[in-house]
């Protein structure tokens, strides 16, 4: 059994939620993705003994949705935005910001395993384009030179959680609209924080 | 039945069922159109686009998939119009993008649906000039299936078929855009008992099996009609043969039976046609180099049958003949007895689960079909999985579409998911009986009462009390509106129960041998000292036998007792009749020259009729034929080659005669290691044909996690220990077992040593050395 008891608890928590067992195997991807920093075939034997369906059922799915990563993630994935309302608001040089500093290519992870660098397509943030994601995570307005430091900081303090509103007000410029409420949970994992299965975590400070 | 409405096809009327696709309507009026993803006994799924027509719709005409649009009242299709051929066009220029061109290497060239669609319906050129994307080579997805995944145009029929129709998806797409492909998760091989229909369907050469790669050319083939001789539902094959060798079989769409597909047994158990082990002439005292004539083996036997007028004749019969051999056998049997009375002449089915059935009442008998309109299924008998694998197939349809199933007993466990109530161990015992009265067992009488039913019923053991489903079936007959489908498993035995006056059982044979007389045994297309629980009794008898005669196609356990073997003919290189188990007589078909100096069953016994001065009457497999169906009791519409061959019978013809089976009882027992028999196993056929013959040799028991724990232990890899036999098997866990009760497989290698009731101790293997011995 390659899943501990807490993350099997977890995982029973999040089927408990569905009619269907099956229902429940997008956030158990995430559960898996969580662990390992990618889908790895223990977790798929695992998911395909917990919601009933075969192994190369659950590779189906988690092999068609980019967001579940097929190898090892970095600690931080920096997911760049390349469509259209970003590309006009000249996401190129944040992508090339990006790759020079981390030196690169997309979908590659660096030695250290620190970064993973991928270019994405819309990420919803156009009014506030240029975008990036930080663990999905989305900061808005970089700059080439914000994106750098951005980077750096990352490198340096090494933060456990990340958090979209911190990253905003460190790195970010103009905002697609202001949500008015503070919100203090980010995401500690390369996956998207969702509270109701505890890929969320709130920063203390 | 659903209405009839009118529709319009390209400018005429067409009157059609009001709930079906654009494409069957058309198909059923002799228009077709072409189509990569449909397959009428599946779903659709929409996902070629091969099969757009117009159709007129308020807003104008419009281009729909045909397989997914229902037909309505006053529709006017357009199959033809210059849209769709322009559609057609385009669908096929952009299937050939990442199609390879190695049509000349490909095994389903001049049979490809891609190869033919394209040149009735393609563009002629393509304006593709990037890179085509490339895969691998094929890659074996089991030891019997490869996969071209660059040939692949992402139809999903084969992973369809693994996901609705068998129910093991172990295929699926991977991946997205255009790295989709067809795979299986690493280390989980796509071993299903019915991966060969994957094969079949595929419309390009995507999946091919071992058995055929490379093989022919299918303008190459001569092909026939035929009926499976795998399991006693009979299901229609065609039989593909080149140069005087079967290459392949496949399956056959009869509505009644198989539907179009076949369990990889019937598939590929073929190559031991054309295996050197057959014999090929009439062999002394299981000596190769002691072959002798025909004449000289008629001579021999007959005048050991003459010799002795007080001497007991047994025939031990197996269940690949045809009905005409079985009656030209019973014919024998019949005219001794008129010359000679004294002497004590028997037949004997080798199969381990007859017993008496359920007979008497011929409107009580149910028929396949039966699954589709009943209300409830009562399943209680042999793993119907590996016995009876397209019924299995059938029952699993029948469920989908809501009907309830119930399962009684330990032995269909695979089952147990599609099951309403599966009734396990607080309901049946380890042996088999009941634990409680029916009418207390929770929940079952609604599902039954005033219900149409359908009790497929037969012995889950070779030993096995009878009472317990005998009372099931006169609680069901009292309670419900009942039918019942006699669930032998084997070839053709209902056939053999058919043709001859009296069948019994290898247990009567052994009790009935009596050592003081002149025994001859004949053993005709069986093997009893392999395949049976009594293998060890019957040997003993038949080394005690005076004169044992083996008609069969291989040199086996019991051709080495016998003082002349006689080779047969085999499926393929005779022609016959075949009777499946709701009594459906089909035809089967020669297509192979006979081998050697190979005979029909049948003509050796009118020879050795002629041999001892008795005059027969028949001349012909087509006599014989004529001769048996006067017994039918629908004088009607019996299943002789004339009638069996005209296009309206070709899926058989139901009709019943009367059957005398007699078996005794056996007392209860405790059942300690429950048999059963799994489709691939160490039969002579199996071993003899390259492609599948691994497929059987794995030994395993299962048993529950409880046991396991219960056992104390640690790997899955022990010897089972019974008196002085060990056998080192794996353990594989299964919980819908009851407690303390192990499942072996009676037919492969090992396990006839085995006594089901006695008990027995599980030994760790220590060393790691023994591990690796098999
Ligand atoms: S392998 Fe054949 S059947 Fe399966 S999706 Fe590809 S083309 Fe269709
Ligand atoms: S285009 Fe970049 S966020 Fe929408
Ligand atoms: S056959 Fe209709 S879309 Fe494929």
């Amino acid at each position: 059994m390659s899943w501990d008891n807490e993350l099997l608890e977890r995982a029973h928590k999040i089927i408990e939620l569905y009619p269907q067992k099956r229902s429940a195997l997008g956030p158990l991807l995430y559960l898996a993705q969580e662990k390992d920093g990618f889908i790895s075939d223990d977790s798929i034997v695992e998911i395909s003994n917990l919601v009933d369906i075969t192994e190369v059922q659950v590779k189906s799915v988690s092999s068609f949705y980019s967001m579940y990563k097929e190898e090892q993630t970095g600690t931080y994935l920096l997911s760049v935005c390349k469509s259209i309302s970003c590309e006009i608001n000249d996401s190129r040089s944040v992508i090339n910001s990006v790759k020079e500093f981390t030196g690169l290519e997309n979908y590659e992870t660096d030695q250290d395993k620190l970064f993973t660098f991928e270019e994405v397509e819309c990420i919803g943030a156009c009014g506030g384009a240029p975008a990036v994601q930080v663990n999905y995570e989305t900061v808005e307005g970089l700059t080439p030179e914000k994106t750098i430091e951005m980077c750096e900081w990352l490198k340096n303090d090494k933060p456990e959680i990340i958090v979209a509103d911190q990253l905003q007000n460190k790195f970010g410029g103009t905002k697609s609209f202001d949500w008015a409420i503070e919100d203090n949970t980010g995401s500690a994992y390369t996956v998207p924080g969702f509270q109701n299965i505890g890929t969320a975590k709130e920063k203390d400070n | 039945m659903s209405d009839q409405i009118n529709i319009n096809v390209n400018g005429s009327e067409i009157r059609t069922d009001s709930d079906q696709l654009i494409i069957e309507a058309c198909e059923d009026s002799g228009i077709h159109i072409p189509r990569f993803c449909w397959h009428k006994r599946m779903d659709p799924v929409g996902m070629c686009r091969m099969c757009l027509v117009e159709i007129e719709t308020p807003r104008g005409k419009a281009l729909v998939p045909s397989c997914t649009t229902k037909v309505s009242e006053d529709l006017i299709v357009d199959t033809e119009s210059e849209v769709v051929k322009k559609a057609q066009e385009g669908v096929l220029e952009f299937l050939l993008i990442n199609h390879p061109l190695d049509c000349p290497v490909c095994d389903k060239a001049g049979e490809c649906p891609l190869q033919d669609q394209t040149m009735a319906y393609g563009p002629g050129e393509s304006r593709f000039v990037e890179d085509k994307r490339h895969f691998e080579k094929p890659i074996p997805i089991s030891e019997i299936i490869l996969l071209d995944r660059e040939r692949c145009i992402l139809c999903a029929r084969c992973t369809r078929f693994s996901d609705e129709i068998s129910g093991d998806p172990l295929i699926e797409f991977i991946q997205r855009g255009n790295k989709t492909q067809v795979n299986t998760f690493p280390d989980e091989p796509f071993r299903s008992y019915f991966s060969g229909n994957t094969v079949q369907i595929c419309p390009v050469g995507a999946l091919t099996s071992t058995s055929y790669r490379f093989k022919a050319r299918p303008w190459d083939l001569k092909k026939v009609s035929s009926t499976s001789n795998c399991s006693s539902m009979g299901c229609s094959v065609e039989l593909n043969v080149s140069q005087n060798k079967m290459l392949r079989i496949l399956g056959e769409d009869n509505e009644f039976t198989n539907q179009g597909w076949l369990s990889d047994k019937g598939r590929y158990n073929f190559e031991y046609l054309h295996s050197e082990n057959r014999i090929l002439k009439p062999v002394l005292n299981n000596d190769s180099t002691n072959e002798i004539s025909i004449n000289e083996s008629m001579e021999l036997i007959s005048n050991e049958i003459s010799a002795d007028d007080n001497s007991n004749i047994s025939f031990i019969v197996g269940h690949n003949s045809t009905n005409e051999e079985y009656y030209a056998l019973n014919n024998f049997v019949e005219n001794l007895n008129k010359v000679n009375k004294d002497q004590n002449m028997n037949v004997y089915l080798s199969d381990d689960y007859l017993y008496e059935g359920f007979f008497q009442n011929n409107d009580l008998l149910g028929k396949v079909q039966d699954l589709d309109s009943v209300d409830t299924i009562i399943l209680w008998a042999q793993d119907i999985k590996d016995n009876l694998p397209t019924l299995y197939l059938r029952i699993r349809q029948a469920v989908k579409n809501g009907k309830k199933l119930v399962i009684f007993g330990h032995t269909n466990t695979a089952m147990k998911e599609l099951a309403d109530s599966y009734f396990g161990q607080e309901i049946i015992s380890k042996n088999l009986e009941f634990n409680v009265e029916i009418s207390e067992i929770p929940n079952f009488n609604e599902l039954i009462n005033d219900k149409n039913v359908l009790a497929i019923i037969g012995k889950s053991s070779p030993i096995q009390n009878t009472n317990s489903i005998s009372n099931l079936i006169n609680y069901l007959d009292k309670n419900s509106n009942l039918k019942i489908l006699n669930c032998f498993s084997k070839g053709n035995t209902f056939g053999a129960l058919q043709n001859i006056d009296l069948v019994k059982g290898l247990n009567e044979f052994i009790n009935e041998f009596d050592g003081s007389k002149n025994n001859i045994v004949f053993t005709i297309g069986s093997n009893p000292v392999n395949s049976s629980i009594h293998s060890n009794q019957i040997k003993d008898k038949l080394i005690n036998a005076n004169f044992v005669i083996s008609l069969d196609l291989f040199k086996n356990e019991t051709t080495e007792l016998a003082n002349i073997i006689l080779p047969t003919t085999s499926f393929g290189e005779k022609e016959g009749t075949f009777t499946n188990l709701e009594m459906r007589t089909l035809k089967q078909n020669k297509i192979l020259p006979t081998p050697g100096s190979v005979l029909n069953e049948w003509e050796y016994w009118s020879m050795m009729l002629n041999k001892i001065d008795i005059e027969n009457n028949y001349e012909s497999e087509f006599e014989l034929n004529l001769q048996l169906c006067e017994e039918y009791l629908d004088k009607d519409n019996v299943p002789s080659f004339d009638n069996l061959n005209k296009p309206s019978n070709l899926d058989g013809v139901l009709n019943s005669k009367s059957i005398n089976i007699e078996i005794q009882n056996v007392e209860p027992e405790k059942i300690e290691i429950l048999f059963v028999n799994r489709l691939y196993g160490d039969s002579s056929t199996q071993i003899n044909s390259p492609s599948i013959s691994m497929l059987g040799a794995e030994r395993f028991i299962e048993m529950n996690n409880d046991t396991f724990i219960k056992h104390n232990l640690s790997s899955y890899t022990v010897n089972l220990v019974q008196g002085v036999s060990t056998l080192q098997v794996k353990i594989k866990i299964n919980n819908h077992l009851p407690n303390e009760l192990i499942i072996a497989p009676l037919n492969r290698r090992g396990f006839r040593d085995i006594d089901t009731t006695k008990p027995y101790e599980l030994i760790e293997v220590k060393n790691l050395e023994e591990l690796s011995v098999n």
